[in-house]
């Protein structure tokens, strides 16, 4: 995913994260940007949102990743947090069934908030917690033989992302397996029709209509409109 | 994770309105333990914005008197389910408040930055409600001539008037400072239009023109006020972009500003919980024990909450009403290079409409028409927000109002309601006051353009929280945060 070759179409797509607390919302997104970066960067609290690029053959998508910044602790999202998100990522955790559960919750409720378009991808986090071998391939990852923390199978978890018609993946944030492949499936995911513009958080087909409508409150100002002198 | 009753808190912060929601942005790099709570189950309080379905519920909670500053609500679809899209297609404003470009609360959403994540939008023309004057003629929409060049160019009023027109706009420039102090502050508490008409010599349609600009709900501003009105309408034309003095925030107004400042409070720690009340208070004890209505006991240092007792009897009246119209003719760039306009004003002056028994009208009728471009309706519909203070009739003169409207509009084919809305939003005379550990905001003011004086009561709560800590130059002035830099965008 390095940043090189010739400049090719690049898309603005906002994500936003939901999930019950602690099943890795935060730790999947700083996996995905900090891989990119090379940069021993800390985990930033307070991070409004988290921008990362993902390189595909034709085209770069730059994910604005948003987080609930907890807000879903107490059901208290606001509707600004769902407008205009063109992809979810719904994670839960697959040593925690109740989780499973709570991840069903916010689909339903991304179907009802968000736009029709949306590319939902079902997460579950923890692989390496398993003793799958694909998830427990990293340094330090694991709980050691015979100690299976799973909860939630495979089929179950798939079937009903199936049924809902989302992307599906078991993944570790902490050994980092399948974690770019999550982001990678959901930027080809996303309609073409829906990124014509590069431009401002939930840009759509309509945004090209909207840039020349949006008032800049940073841009350059009127030089002559200091107190009214445009009068 | 760690309870709520484990947390001493700092503040618990009651109500999700603008000016509670700008506090929590105010306190939200303040490393402060902020709790907050709303009774409500959405963002916004009396500056909410809501789906049709919210709207029901909303009305239902009216009715039974859990709104505290509203009444009298009512909502009626028109022609069955034909014509309307699903409910979350719309976002309708309870106080679709226009913002003037000179606000100090665009400068703080700037400093501040959570302006990035909202959109704002042009507020075009101003236009005034011109009734036939028989029945063989249709009534007129004239367009305010509120620049010079518009002024120049205006067909509508006499070379003669223009000049009155054109001395008095000079004279607003500058009105603060003398000698044009000297020519007003004798007549200071006097109406707006006598000095209009003693000063400048204006006949009544001029002195519409003004009153219009000034959006007074009773027409009977006076001279001090007016004039600073109107002077902050002037001096924010232009001031970011060609054409335009107001922006509107995309997608109900103050509703997304009060949304994204939660959103900030959030990032910065806040803890939020909507749907859930203060049920007992004991301020008695430091800290401040509360029992909340999901159950919880907490102890917190200092509350802010709003007073939403209304004082005063009297309020204003609203119509909202959903058109299946784009209206298109009402948004069209007067300016080159202006930003397309989303959302046009359209006074109907006093005595321009009459009640069901024939009386005029004594006070205006304000219209704050939002195009589809405002995420207020789908494409090919329009919200039309109409507002009274009139006390007598006003149900009957928004409804006139409403009736009255389509005749005026040229070109486009008569628009069908499909929805409407209606209700009463009562004022106070209370203002904001801390009382030890306590603060009480004022209820939010009903005007049509967003008033800067409820800024200084949020800062004045963020005051009260942060005791000494408080930098006053480092009010609502952050830095982006992680990740919210965009290499695309031009900063």
């Amino acid at each position: 995913m390095a940043d090189s070759g010739a400049p090719k179409p690049s898309s603005s797509v906002k994500l936003v994260l939901l999930g019950e607390a602690a099943v890795g919302k935060s730790s999947l997104v700083l996996r995905f940007v900090n891989n990119d970066f090379q940069e021993n960067k800390e985990p930033t609290i307070g991070a409004a949102f988290l921008t990362q690029k993902c390189n595909l053959p034709t085209r770069t998508i730059k994910f604005e990743i948003w987080d609930t910044a907890g807000q879903e602790r107490f059901a208290s999202l606001a509707p600004m947090y769902y407008r205009n998100a063109q992809a979810a990522l719904v994670v839960y955790d697959l040593t925690k069934p109740t989780s499973l559960i709570k991840a069903k919750h916010w689909v339903a409720e991304l179907q009802r908030q968000a736009s029709p378009g949306i590319v939902i991808a079902l997460v579950g986090n923890k692989l390496d917690l398993t003793n799958d071998s694909a998830g427990g391939d990293g340094e330090g990852a694991g709980v050691g033989d015979g100690e299976d923390a799973r909860k939630v199978t495979t089929e179950e978890a798939k079937s009903y992302a199936e049924e809902e018609g989302l992307l599906f993946f078991e993944t570790s944030a902490k050994t980092g397996y399948n974690v770019t492949e999550v982001f990678t499936a959901i930027a080809n995911a996303i309609p073409e029709t829906s990124l014509k513009t590069a431009r401002g958080p939930g840009a759509s087909s309509a945004a090209a209509r909207t840039e020349e409508q949006r008032v800049n409150l940073n841009g350059p100002r009127d030089p002559n409109a200091k107190e009214g002198c445009a009068c | 994770m760690e309870s709520l009753a484990d947390t001493l808190w700092d503040v618990v912060i009651c109500g999700t309105g603008l000016q509670q929601s700008l506090l929590a942005l105010a306190l939200s790099r303040s490393d402060k333990k902020v709790l907050h709570i709303d009774p409500n189950d959405f963002y916004g309080g009396a500056e909410a914005a809501f789906s049709l379905q919210e709207v029901e519920s909303w009305v239902e909670k009216v009715e039974t008197g859990k709104e505290g500053l509203f009444e009298a609500a009512s909502v009626k679809k028109l022609g069955g389910d034909t014509g309307l899209s699903f409910p979350r297609a719309y976002s309708l404003a309870l106080a679709p408040q226009l913002i003037h470009a000179r606000s100090t609360l665009l400068s703080q959403l700037v400093s501040s930055r959570a302006y990035r994540q909202v959109e704002f939008l042009a507020v075009g023309s101003f236009s005034i409600f011109k009734p036939s004057p028989d029945s063989s003629q249709k009534p007129t929409l004239v367009r305010i001539p509120s620049t010079r060049e518009d002024v120049f160019s205006t067909t509508a009023i006499s070379a003669k008037a223009k000049r009155g027109l054109m001395k008095f706009l000079k004279f607003v420039l500058d009105y603060d400072i003398t000698p044009q102090t000297d020519t007003w502050q004798p007549h200071a508490d006097a109406p707006l239009t006598e000095f209009l008409l003693k000063e400048f010599k204006m006949d009544q349609e001029l002195q519409t023109y003004i009153i219009t600009l000034t959006l007074s709900l009773d027409g009977k501003i006076n001279t001090r006020d007016g004039l600073a009105v109107i002077h902050r309408h002037l001096s924010s034309m232009g001031m970011y972009g060609p054409g335009f003095a107001a922006l509107y925030p995309k997608w109900g107004g103050l509703s997304e500003i009060a949304q994204v400042s939660c959103r900030a409070g959030a990032v910065g720690g806040a803890v939020y919980m909507l749907g859930t009340g203060v049920k007992t208070m004991n301020d008695k004890d430091d800290p401040i024990v509360i029992e909340l209505s999901s159950g919880d006991t907490i102890k917190t240092r200092k509350v802010v909450r709003a007073n939403e007792s209304a004082t005063d009897r009297f309020g204003i009246n609203r119509l909202v009403a959903v058109v299946g119209s784009s209206l298109k003719s009402l948004f069209e760039s007067t300016v080159e290079g202006a930003p397309k306009p989303a959302v046009a004003i359209v006074a109907f002056p006093a005595g321009s409409l009459s009640t069901a028994t024939g009386e005029a009208s004594t006070s205006p009728v304000y219209l704050s028409v939002h195009s589809s471009d405002t995420g207020e309706c789908p494409a090919n519909q329009s919200v039309l927000y109409f507002t009274t203070g009139s006390e007598h009739a006003s149900q009957d003169l928004l409804q006139q109002a409403l009736d009255s409207f389509p005749a005026a509009l040229s070109g486009d084919t008569v628009p069908q309601c499909l929805y409407k809305l209606q209700y009463k939003q009562l004022q106070s005379s209370a203002h904001s006051q801390a009382n030890g550990s306590i603060f009480d905001f004022a209820p939010p003011a009903s005007a049509l353009a967003f008033d800067d004086s409820i800024l200084q009561s949020v800062q004045d709560a963020w005051k009260m929280v942060l005791g000494d800590e408080a930098v006053e130059e480092e009010y609502l002035t952050f830095a982006d945060r992680e990740g919210a830099m965009d290499d695309d965008e031009s900063v």
